[in-house]
């Protein structure tokens, strides 16, 4: 089926977010649709997938007009959208997600054998390795990733637009959900693939259309583009590659561990951060990573080992210790673990330090919007009113207000875990330089992150974890992307195992 | 300011701040039922001096006989945005009155009378025992449920349970008597009015505004209701703070129990307080608080009670049939939220 969507307006009250765009897809091709947060890719696509509706333009399937009022409608003509967040039911087989909704029926009962049935041949016609009888919560998430594009098959979808999908996968995972895509390519399926990561994209992607202030700005076959190039229309000027970092002083300790183990995340992990340095700590999904610096920042529950912070060893036991500690932590999955959807900007980027505020229990405006404003300038975040719901803002300056309310604290230490996650490429320059401003003014920065370069591009060394176990430290010129991938993967030398 | 900011009057300008309001709809649910109710009152009267009186005496009893249940609503208001629900309220108000009671009590077997202790002094001492048994019932609650991780509902269906039984259970021969000097505390009158249970609600109704909007605390609990995994990682010692709500709920309710004690002078334990969960909860949710946590305003609820009170009123003035009046409350409750609802997709 081929699709195309010519001059699609669409505007929010006065904020025009889409003028005039066209975009088409051919059957079994792979066509990646880029842009910054706010470019207008998810609007188009919510417009593909009737989930909103164009002020102006025109969408053909096959050259006949079509109007989608709703995402059924859409998904009956085979237009299947599937969002970051899976809309699966983790305790239910993986046969009785593949039929949610529209059940098989028998006598009025759902027919099991027939579904599983067909879920058994649709996964052997596509060379799916997927025991359709296993709960959804026994997948890891690039299988769940499979079952929905099944799913969407199931339903006869012969286009099938995902939003992010690699967002928290990691690298075996990812291949695996490539795979998948070079079979759905096979069968004729398009593929529109929202994505951040351009190296994906030059990996699994036929074309590609860039869109900036809601407008296509560019777009052609992968292979006569390049990631530079890319990068430089989705924000409009050239994007530096190189590695930003710094050379730290390595003198003053603030955190050192000392064989700290917590059973089954990590154990017997001993590392140093100084003031003034940024650590990276890096690995595969199940390093144990963000378990580790959790225990650090007292979210962890029990462990065994020892924390020294400045020299002194501490045991912390609660956020609020780590708090009072001069810990900040800002975590991964920012929806889930850091945006407080029902409050503004302003109380999301002043949450940790409300009592600092209080004058006789009570807070100060005046002090808040003091503080706030310090660090919406430092950070340039753009944002209208501070009294806006946090949910007005791009995922970029959501990330930055969070930041923000860390950086109100002045901590010694910083944690970061995967700090550009679901961030615009303009804004995750902002956030390294931000990071190594911290760094500059003697805060110890830890920076965890699934990406290789951005390790490499803002830190002055980094550990590679694997399977909970410190693989090694890198610096220098053996941080590179294939050493900290060989190392993440499992495979060490007797060198580095010395060390 | 924008030209055509400039150009609309005052009036527009107003309405279209107050249409931007969270309680826009429940003002004006509001503002119509109280039209409503002032025609169903009547104009049959010989001047407007008479009528105005006889408006404002209404209006005073509707205010007093809800002052109790718009105290324990308030509390609720908290528990709800924080994401939990307390339906120990109403038995926890005939277990403290009944602790205060005891206390109090002016016949020759009360505790205080029989060691000499009578007149204010006991009086404070009975109304702080009270307040101590309502924090602690209260506390006992938010343990279960912040630390033991108990869910709210089922946590406060069993302290419900256990304090109206154990009470009737220890009072069935108490024998108790309020003395006259101890019913001053709400029956003094102000301008020739038994007005002191609304300005006690009032009051507290401003303290809670402030506690709610103003204060750390009160910025967590929104915050934990929202989301509570985010509010723990901003170092927010949750646990503690979802407990204090618990708290400040059951020593409302000791208030409400202070004031329905004052007022009537003698406590029915099988039956007072009952349905004060309810009614409670009715009022926080049409006052706009979500029962999913994290939205919701004091303001709203004074509102949501004002509502519910006045339809009392109402079906009592046009004559609806007693067993019928329930009905309505349930009618107004689903329809505000829906109200809400369709407001909020909008």
């Amino acid at each position: 089926m081929n699709l195309s969507m010519r001059g699609i307006v669409k505007s929010f009250g006065a904020n025009k977010v889409l003028r005039q765009v066209d975009f088409s897809l051919e059957a079994g091709e792979i066509c990646a649709l880029l842009g910054e947060n706010g470019a207008g890719k998810s609007t188009l696509m919510n417009i593909l997938g009737g989930v909103l509706q164009p002020d102006a333009g025109v969408i053909e399937i096959d050259g006949m007009p079509v109007s989608f009022h709703s995402p059924a409608q859409s998904l009956n003509r085979g237009i299947a959208f599937i969002h970051q967040e899976l809309n699966l039911i983790n305790d239910l087989p993986v046969y009785e997600n593949m039929f949610i909704g529209r059940e098989i029926k028998k006598h009025g009962f759902i027919d099991h054998k027939e579904e599983l049935r067909q879920t058994r041949a649709l996964f052997d016609r596509m060379e799916i390795a997927i025991d359709p009888t296993a709960p959804v919560s026994s997948l890891d998430l690039s299988y769940r990733q499979i079952v929905e594009i099944s799913r969407a098959l199931m339903m006869k979808a012969s286009v099938i637009i995902m939003d992010e999908p690699t967002t928290s996968l990691t690298d075996p995972e990812i291949e695996r959900v490539f795979d998948m895509l070079r079979m759905l390519k096979k069968r004729q399926v398009g593929v529109v693939f929202i994505s951040h990561k351009l190296r994906e994209v030059m990996e699994i992607c036929d074309r590609y259309v860039v869109l900036r202030d809601g407008a296509a700005v560019s777009g052609g076959l992968v292979k006569d583009a390049s990631i530079a190039g890319i990068a430089r229309d989705m924000v409009g000027h050239d994007v530096s590659m190189e590695a930003l970092r710094q050379s730290g002083q390595m003198d003053r300790e603030v955190l050192r561990l000392e064989d700290l183990t917590q059973e089954p995340h990590y154990r017997h992990m001993s590392l140093t951060v100084h003031g003034g340095e940024v650590l990276g700590v890096t690995g595969l999904l199940g390093d144990g990573r963000s378990e580790l610096f959790r225990t650090v920042f007292g979210d962890g529950g029990k462990y065994q080992g020892k924390i020294y912070l400045e020299g002194k060893p501490v045991q912390i036991t609660s956020t609020r210790q780590a708090l009072a500690l001069g810990i900040g932590y800002l975590p991964r999955n920012r929806k889930e673990n850091a945006i407080i959807k029902d409050m503004n900007i302003l109380d999301n980027g002043t949450m940790v330090t409300l009592e600092k505020f209080a004058r006789f229990g009570l807070i100060s405006r005046k002090k808040q919007l003091e503080s706030f404003d310090r660090q919406r300038g430092n950070l340039r975040i753009k944002m209208g009113s501070p009294f806006d719901p946090i949910g007005s803002l791009s995922g970029g300056n959501q990330q930055k207000v969070v930041l923000a309310k860390w950086l109100c604290t002045d901590p010694k230490l910083l944690i970061l875990d995967n700090p550009t996650q679901g961030v615009d490429v303009g804004a995750k320059e902002e956030i390294y330089e931000i990071i190594l401003q911290l760094a500059r003014r003697g805060v110890a920065v830890v920076v965890l992150s699934n990406e290789a370069q951005e390790i490499i591009r803002v830190c002055n060394r980094a550990l590679v974890l694997y399977h909970g176990d410190l693989q090694a430290e890198v610096s220098g010129d053996a941080m590179n992307e294939s050493n900290i991938m060989r190392l993440a993967t499992g495979g060490i030398t007797e060198e580095e195992k010395a060390q | 300011m924008t030209e055509k900011a400039k150009r609309e009057g005052f009036f527009t300008r107003f309405v279209r701040k107050w249409q931007s309001n969270p309680l826009y709809s429940t003002g004006a649910v509001l503002l119509l039922m109280i039209l409503v109710q002032t025609v169903a009152l009547g104009f049959d009267y010989p001047d407007f001096g008479t009528w105005f009186a006889n408006w404002g005496k209404n209006w005073i009893n509707i205010l007093r006989n809800n002052a109790p249940v718009g105290v324990v609503a308030l509390g609720m208001t908290f528990v709800i945005i924080s994401g939990g629900i307390d339906l120990a309220v109403g038995s926890t108000l005939v277990a403290v009155g009944a602790i205060m009671m005891v206390l109090i009590n002016g016949n020759a077997n009360g505790v205080l009378t029989a060691v000499g202790v009578t007149g204010t002094p006991a009086y404070i001492i009975g109304i702080s025992a009270a307040l101590a048994a309502g924090c602690l019932i209260g506390s006992v609650n938010g343990l279960l449920i912040a630390r033991s991780k108990i869910p709210a509902f089922i946590a406060t269906l069993g302290m419900m349970k256990i304090c109206r039984s154990v009470t009737q259970h220890f009072m069935q021969t108490a024998g108790v008597k309020v003395p006259k000097e101890f019913r001053a505390i709400t029956n003094t009158t102000i301008g020739g009015e038994i007005i002191l249970p609304i300005l006690y609600w009032l009051v507290i109704a401003v303290l809670l505004y402030i506690l709610a909007r103003k204060t750390p605390f009160g910025r967590h609990v929104y915050a934990i209701g929202s989301n509570e995994r985010a509010a723990r990682l901003s170092g927010i010692n949750v646990e503690r703070v979802k407990a204090l709500v618990y708290v400040l709920s059951g020593a409302l309710v000791s208030v409400a129990a202070v004031i329905n004690i004052a007022r009537i002078g003698s406590m029915d334990y099988a039956n007072a307080g009952s349905g004060y969960e309810m009614d409670a909860i009715a009022a926080v949710v049409v006052g706009g608080t979500s029962m999913s946590g994290g939205k919701g305003s004091v303001v709203g609820t004074v509102l949501g009670m004002l509502i519910i009170a006045v339809m009392n009123n109402l079906l009592n003035l046009v004559g609806v049939p007693t067993f019928l009046r329930e009905a309505f409350k349930g009618f107004i409750v689903v329809a505000a939220v829906l109200l809400q609802k369709k407001e909020r997709a909008s």
